[in-house]
């Protein structure tokens, strides 16, 4: 525990555990990527993470491949994604800037009852709602449209964005908002003029991490969306390895340039996640 | 009279009665949608009588004819081919050229096969219906050829109601005194008129019921209160309006809605009210012996084990990788993390996929390195115990990075100088570890873990993409088997609310618990 030299076996210990425990985290994504330039659409014949011919057969495939009208496929289903996850996001932050902001600087009777559910909604899962969700929506006709996906999905995004967003202006100083209404500011010129611009990097991590969940989502999606044309990309993938006809070359190209980006999104935002997370699990 | 009182009296009618007509329209419009849905279902009935008879049928049909017995198709043997007879002569049924109605007679003809004759709204959301009769060649079928036309929304009447709202509370006002309340409440009384026109007497009670209560919070001065406070806070309300609507309209109305489905069965898109039968029926086993999957207690049983095998999992390995990586002498402490954090990184659904690749078949990847260890290849889901381990491997190696982020975290706080301090009096490294590391650890960990043990709860994907509850549902968890009452045991709504709400009672119970629990933590902070 200390800057000294650590003995010999400690250091050793220490050494292969962390090399087990990084190989088990890599492995799998290893074989993904290797299915993903190695011919064939068998998964893994073999339990080497090392292909044996290369080849961008399985990219051409995927970017090439023709949906039931003549549009391409998977251009198709990335534009199906983003709608969602655009839309989500805007709806997302639009709805809760407002929101966070009155829950973080104003005290009102309710306050605590509209935090708590804002809370208990955005720990239990969109599952829980899915079967009232889809009876409602199969009533108002929007099964199988991403309008429907879309209202959905803010039902778990929307609490998110609120506890995440009341959280960074808790963090905001006191004192500035203070002056400003000395100064004479109404509450909406406030808001617009101080607390928006200031909030901006809060504002831009949550609503990157509103996008990324929807960009994750499958299983809501493969319930509310029937039509293979409408598909989401996570929907997509899965299909592609359904139960009768799998092609893993082709999940594991469509995979890796479906997750790199979120991925490559996640580090850069981690360290924020952590924080946000067990904030609302606490201060709850 | 008194300008004060009368401005009072219009305002409560005015938020109360918007309330109020906005759930009489709902009931104006189902009761007109049933009358539709009524008109089309006879008129499907009587063209199917129609054809059956001989006739043709008086209505615009899509379709309609005596569909003949299933025979078997000459080249593929699980292909049953049918005939319809139409009034321009008998067609097969289906092909590459078929109109698509086609698919409905057919569909149509089977359920005439299993059910007998019957009469009922087309599933497709169109509001055409179809009807069956019977006739010596076979089922008459008659499938209609538009939606019923709906009946306009009575304006006038609606306008006349608000008129006598506004007029018998504004006389109730301007007598004074005690009238105040009786007017406010005779007025808001007169929507029970049109609730007990269109959704019985019931309903008219209930909203007479509501009037009577608002007039009386108008006489005891309760919605003054409430205006006033509302006008005190309306900087901060009107802020959190936006977001409190969406989440009345998006979560808090299919709540609402998931509660009460939970006392209904559902059946061929109509919903019968069963009471508490839908929660007897999951808590009583519906029939299956405790060992058997599809018993409630089974599930729950299992639901438990996944849950704490994971998150005993996640902590334990996470805490063991924070207290590795916090080694001082440890080198490259960053890249070992970025590494280590990478399955948290992956999308779940691909992680859940890729480990079902690796499961599956003699060939997947976990049995090529177990016959490169020498041991026997294992067939994972085709027993309970490796098709559970599966799932745990794959939900232990998505979680582990969670919890050592939050590890890393708490054991960040520990002073430099405590540990050295404890070093030199002579503390053992477990002593070391119990008395200055754990008491570090808990409060940070004891949140992460109860928001840890909802998300394994819940954890749809991995149990549907990697087991898919095989074998024999034996796999599945509450969340998964909520989804297959609904979606995959001829959509039994009712049973997957009601299970639904069990979970929502379990989960609320656990986040009680684990706030009981972690407040005391946080008490023993030192």
């Amino acid at each position: 525990m200390s800057a000294r030299r650590p003995r010999l076996a400690v250091a050793l210990g220490v050494h292969v555990g962390l090399a087990a425990a990084t190989l088990a985290a890599l492995y799998p994504v290893m074989l993904v990527v290797k299915k993903a330039f190695e011919p064939g659409r068998q998964f893994a014949l073999s339990a080497s993470p090392v292909p044996h011919h290369l080849t961008l057969d399985h990219f051409r495939d995927l970017l090439g491949a023709r949906g039931s009208h003549g549009e391409l496929a998977f251009l198709h289903h990335t534009l199906a994604s983003l709608i969602v996850a655009i839309a989500t996001t805007v709806i997302g932050i639009a709805l809760s800037c407002t929101a966070a902001y009155a829950l973080s600087r104003f005290r009102f009777p309710g306050r605590k009852a509209a935090l708590t559910s804002f809370l208990v909604v955005q720990m239990f899962p969109a599952s829980l709602l899915m079967i009232p969700l889809y009876v409602l929506l199969h009533a108002l006709g929007l099964l199988n449209s991403l309008t429907g996906l879309i209202l959905v999905y803010s039902t778990t995004a929307i609490p998110f964005c609120v506890w995440t967003l009341k959280g960074y202006f808790d963090s905001l100083p006191r004192e500035l908002f203070e002056a400003a209404r000395v100064d004479g500011a109404g509450p909406l010129r406030i808001f617009w003029t101080i607390v928006l611009p200031l909030a901006r990097p809060g504002i831009a991590v949550t609503g990157l991490f509103s996008f990324m969940t929807a960009w994750n989502e499958y299983i809501l999606a493969s319930t509310f969306l029937t039509d293979e044309g409408k598909y989401t990309l996570p929907v997509m993938l899965k299909s592609s390895v359904g139960q009768f006809s799998a092609d893993w070359g082709l999940f594991a190209a469509g995979a890796l340039i479906t997750s790199l980006p979120v991925m490559a999104l996640f580090y850069v935002l981690q360290k924020y996640l952590v924080g946000g997370l067990t904030a609302g699990a606490v201060k709850g | 009279m008194s300008r004060v009182d009368l401005r009072r009296a219009l305002r409560d009618v005015a938020v109360i009665g918007a309330l109020l007509s906005v759930g009489v329209l709902a009931v104006f419009v189902r009761a007109r949608n049933l009358d539709a849905t009524a008109a089309s279902v006879r008129h499907a009935r009587a063209a199917a009588i129609a054809v059956a008879a001989g006739d043709a049928p008086v209505v615009a049909t899509a379709a309609a004819g005596v569909v003949g017995p299933p025979r078997q198709s000459p080249r593929h043997d699980f292909l049953r081919r049918r005939t319809v007879m139409t009034a321009t002569g008998p067609r097969p049924l289906g092909g590459p050229t078929a109109p698509a109605v086609d698919k409905l007679l057919y569909d149509a003809a089977g359920r005439f096969d299993r059910d007998g004759a019957f009469a009922g709204l087309l599933s497709d959301g169109t509001g055409r219906a179809v009807a069956a009769v019977a006739t010596p060649r076979g089922p008459a079928i008659a499938i209609t050829a538009a939606a019923e036309p709906r009946a306009p929304l009575p304006w006038l009447a609606v306008l006349g109601l608000i008129g006598v709202t506004l007029v018998v509370a504004g006389a109730g006002a301007s007598l004074g005194g005690r009238a105040r309340g009786v007017g406010v409440g005779l007025g808001l009384a007169a929507w029970a008129l049109p609730a007990t026109a269109w959704g019985g007497w019931p309903l008219g009670l209930a909203v007479a019921a509501v009037a009577a209560a608002a007039g009386w919070a108008h006489a005891v001065g309760a919605t003054d209160r409430v205006g006033a406070s509302v006008r005190a806070h309306r900087v901060a309300l009107s802020f959190l309006g936006p977001a409190g609507v969406a989440m009345i309209v998006l979560v808090v109305v299919p709540f609402a809605v998931g509660l009460a489905l939970g006392f209904y069965d559902h059946h061929h898109g109509t919903w019968t009210f069963v009471g508490l039968d839908n929660f007897r029926r999951i808590l009583s086993g519906d029939g299956h012996g405790l060992s058997d999957p599809l018993n409630f207690w089974f599930i729950l049983g299992v639901t438990l084990a996944w849950t704490f095998v994971n998150v005993v999992l996640h902590v334990g390995i996470g805490t063991l990788l924070a207290l590795a990586l916090r080694q001082r002498w440890l080198k490259a402490k960053g890249l070992w993390r970025v590494l280590l954090i990478v399955p948290w990184a992956v999308p779940n659904y691909i992680t859940a996929l890729i480990w079902k690749g690796m499961f599956a078949g003699e060939y997947g990847a976990v049995n090529s390195i177990l016959a490169g260890l020498g041991l026997d290849r294992v067939s994972w889901f085709s027993s309970w115990a490796t098709a559970f381990s599966a799932n745990v491997t794959t939900n232990t190696w998505l979680g582990f990075p969670f919890m050592m982020v939050v590890a890393l975290g708490a054991l960040e706080s520990i002073p430099r100088e405590l540990e050295e301090a404890a070093e030199v009096d002579g503390a053992t490294a477990w002593q070391r570890f119990r008395e200055i590391t754990l008491p570090h650890l808990r409060p940070a960990l004891g949140p992460a873990i109860v928001l840890g043990s909802i998300w394994t709860f819940n954890m749809f994907n991995v149990i549907e993409l990697v087991s898919g509850g095989k074998p024999g549902g034996s796999t599945d968890i509450l969340v998964t088997d909520a989804y297959r009452w609904a979606f995959e045991r001829g959509e039994q709504y009712g049973m997957a609310a009601a299970l639904g709400t069990l979970i929502f009672l379990l989960l609320l119970g656990w986040t009680l618990i684990g706030r009981a629990l972690t407040r005391g933590d946080e008490e023993a902070r030192p």
